[in-house]
């Protein structure tokens, strides 16, 4: 079969030329009508374009005039496809193609996930010491308006802080003199600025910048003030290792990692959301074991009672829930317990403050 | 089907789709499980594998159009314009740690920037797809400035945002005109003589229909609420800010009911009557449109409409029988596996993965019935519903026109203001 009939758009302008297209030796030739040559394609520059069903379609590779043939015969479309390597009726290119772009995404999707589970957080720990310490502050003030906003419910009349009033001074200076103490043996490179609040949570939390916040809770919880002296040890290690400025860092980069390159099709956004919470509480449950780390070697340091912050620890830490491991950001408490008692030091401790000093702090809140 | 016979092509004409639904809908399936496994990479390869089979399959004036876009097209396009958006959006992370006045306004700052950006988009999309539209071997393109299009846009957005909706019709028009002026079918220059006013008065009675329950509900606060003690219980402060509330206006209960009463009644409206506004549209705007000499005229029935969401709401019905016979053991698995405190974390994770694709395959299994029935018989319908003259203009068109890059589709995919 070498003759057949086909209709021809030369590109140029709209019009249609019924046309008989010859099947030469290295190409097409279609004629009109009239048997003037209308053109003449090699067969290596013509290619399969997309039509309905019934009708081949076909265009010349690389001419910027859109010339088509069209044909309808299937029988003389076959012919064509024969002679043609660029006309794929048949699909197989296009599912190699489609092979490939599974290939390359499922490549992608580990490298995106080997990217976010040890690229960011390795990121984000050595940006952070990277950061000037303006930065971080202003970071660290921002958060705390945030922090105030949820926290802070004033609804007793009385001030978020503790200490303020002349019946709580006391309970300021015994704060104070057991932070010094901390803080001298740690030689952080900023102040810290400690508060107690009244919150009525057992817990403490650091912000950017060196903010420590006490919930009042967890002095009231505490048998003794080498527990809460615990607990701040614990909360300097965040503030050393610049932990809360790692967190955002690391959020930023899992949402972009996440958010900008995958995600945007029906239901991805679980996938995103799931993925980042999984993530990021794997991330702050290393970042909470090093924390106890650091707040054991610290009262080590500063010969106090690391076991204090165990102590407190099996006071505070809730068990863990069936079904709850991998959404956990803090480690199971036994494992902590069991850390901090390894790190206690053997050597003989001394109390942070006396009797006294520690029915003061008792007293922080009192006004 | 294409005839050997005309020479020339008839004045008048209709348009006609042939594509084979059950051929869309292996299209879709295919590409929404390709689309779980590439972790949504496939999306650039379906939206081509749509729009090809789309478009190859409406005949106008007996020959199909023809899309030429590629994957890879817009894939770079999409890459192009994730490094565009990672400076603005590192910008905006910046300013919203400042204190100061910029970090406060970021939001909404941000919120107007991508705003303009979206719409931006909206227009640079439209030209690549125009210029990957080919027709009897000439393509269509698009003239304008996208800037000067996402200005006006937005606009025209705050005004009907301002407007309860009330101009709406008219910024349709507004838009589709400024659109449509600058689209050409090669040296055939396009416009929109579709009036906005039309638009307004036929869509005023569905207006009200929603709108009526939602301004009872603000009557009745106003009538009822005495704002003076409620304003002094709010400022009270304190725990027991419910109960002084109540104790300041003790018809306020009741007013709330009446207000989530009329909430619903309005969704309900506002849902019942969507298919019939968006058969209304439709007839409108494509009864507007013009090239040239050409002219078309829409005779679309709004029961067809109503007819294609009655498919979806069977074909849904249909899914989630099938969901819920294979979900059922599969959370049954899901508890085993969390519960069981010996599994440990491995086990944890498997039920997770497995929740989670539970999810995906739900929302994408939605998401196609409904590609695959509303959306497919709007374009069908739509199409076949153009009674087209003028059309012998069709026999001396010229060709101008370069096919443009695609950026727009690129950002419109990152901002999420994508079209077909």
């Amino acid at each position: 079969m070498t003759f057949g009939a086909g209709i021809y758009f030369d590109g140029r302008t709209s019009a249609r030329h019924d046309a008989t297209v010859t099947l030469a030796a290295s190409g097409l030739q279609i004629a009109g009508r009239d048997g003037r040559l209308l053109a003449e394609w090699p067969y290596d520059e013509i290619e399969g374009l997309a039509a309905p069903d019934a009708v081949l379609r076909l265009g010349r590779r690389g001419s910027a005039p859109l010339e088509r043939l069209e044909i309808l015969d299937p029988q003389f479309a076959a012919a064509i496809d024969v002679r043609s390597s660029y006309v794929d009726r048949t699909g197989t290119q296009q599912r190699r193609q489609r092979a490939s772009v599974i290939g390359w995404s499922v490549a992608a999707t580990v490298s995106l996930l080997l990217v976010a589970y040890f690229g960011v957080p390795a990121i984000a720990e050595r940006l952070a010491p990277l950061l000037p310490s303006v930065l971080e502050r202003k970071l660290g003030d921002a958060v705390n308006m945030q922090v105030r906003g949820i926290l802070d419910t004033r609804s007793a009349g009385a001030a978020f802080e503790c200490g303020t009033a002349d019946s709580e001074k006391p309970g300021r200076a015994a704060l104070d003199k057991l932070v010094r103490r901390l803080e001298t043996a740690a030689a952080l490179p900023a102040p810290l600025r400690s508060f107690v609040v009244r919150r009525t949570e057992a817990n403490a939390i650091a912000l950017p910048g060196g903010q420590v916040y006490v919930f009042r809770g967890l002095i009231d919880k505490a048998d003794n003030a080498d527990e809460v002296v615990g607990v701040i040890a614990h909360e300097i290690g965040h503030v050393a290792h610049r932990d809360g400025t790692k967190a955002v860092l690391q959020a930023g980069g899992l949402s972009f990692l996440f958010g900008m390159l995958l995600g945007d099709f029906v239901g991805g956004g679980a996938v995103v959301v799931a993925a980042k919470t999984v993530l990021q509480s794997s991330y702050s449950r290393e970042a909470e074991a090093a924390a106890d780390a650091y707040g054991a070697e610290l009262m080590n340091k500063a010969h106090g009672n690391a076991r204090a912050l165990a102590s407190m620890l099996a006071k505070i830490g809730g068990a863990t829930e069936p079904g709850m491991k991998i959404l956990l950001d803090h480690p199971e408490t036994k494992a902590r317990i069991a850390a901090i008692n390894r790190m206690a030091g053997a050597r003989p401790t001394s109390p942070f403050l006396d009797a006294g000093e520690w029915t003061a702090l008792k007293r922080i809140c009192a006004g | 089907m294409t005839s050997l016979e005309a020479q020339g092509t008839a004045a008048s004409g209709g348009i006609r789709f042939l594509g084979a639904r059950r051929a869309y809908w292996r299209l879709l399936m295919r590409g929404a499980a390709l689309l779980m496994v590439t972790l949504g990479i496939y999306r650039f390869w379906l939206a081509t594998d749509v729009r090809r089979f789309l478009w190859a399959n409406t005949e106008v004036a007996g020959e199909t159009l023809e899309y030429t876009g590629t994957p890879l097209e817009l894939l770079l396009g999409f890459l192009i314009a994730v490094a565009i958006l990672i400076p603005v959006y590192a910008g905006f992370f910046l300013a919203a740690l400042d204190l100061g006045t910029i970090g406060q306004l970021s939001g909404v700052m941000a919120f107007a920037a991508l705003g303009v950006l979206g719409q931006y988009a909206v227009y640079r999309a439209r030209r690549y797809r125009l210029t990957r539209t080919i027709y009897r071997g000439l393509r269509f393109h698009q003239s304008g400035s996208a800037w000067r299009y996402a200005l006006r846009a937005i606009l025209w957005w705050s005004a009907t945002a301002l407007t309860c909706g009330l101009a709406y019709p008219f910024q349709l028009a507004s838009l589709e005109r400024y659109k449509m002026r600058n689209t050409y079918y090669g040296d055939l220059a396009g416009s929109f003589a579709g009036s906005g006013f039309r638009l307004f008065l036929r869509g005023l009675p569905m207006w009200f229909a929603v709108i009526a329950p939602l301004a009872l509900t603000v009557g009745a606060f106003i009538d009822v609420v005495d704002w003076n003690a409620l304003g002094d219980a709010l400022s009270a402060g304190g725990d027991d800010v419910m109960s002084r509330i109540e104790g300041s206006n003790p018809a306020l209960a009741s007013v709330l009911v009446f207000a989530m009463l009329m909430a619903g009644v309005a969704v309900t409206m506002a849902a019942l009557l969507y298919p019939a506004f968006q058969a209304l549209s439709l007839r409108w705007w494509s009864s507007g449109l013009r090239f040239g000499d050409i002219e078309m005229r829409s005779n679309l029935r709004t029961r067809h409409v109503y007819g294609a969401y009655v498919r979806f709401l069977w074909t849904a019905i249909l899914f989630c029988i099938v969901l819920t016979i294979v979900g059922v053991p599969a959370l049954l698995a899901v508890g085993a596996l969390a519960g069981n405190e010996r599994a440990g974390a491995g086990g944890e994770i498997a039920a997770t993965g497995i929740l989670l694709v539970g999810y995906v395959i739900t929302a994408l299994g939605f998401s196609t019935v409904y590609r695959a029935t509303v959306l497919l018989s709007l374009w069908q319908l739509g199409m076949e519903s153009l009674q087209l003259s003028g059309l012998s203009a069709l026999d001396r068109v010229n060709t101008t026109g370069t096919p443009s890059s695609a950026l727009g589709e690129g950002l419109a995919d990152a901002l999420n203001v994508g079209g077909y």
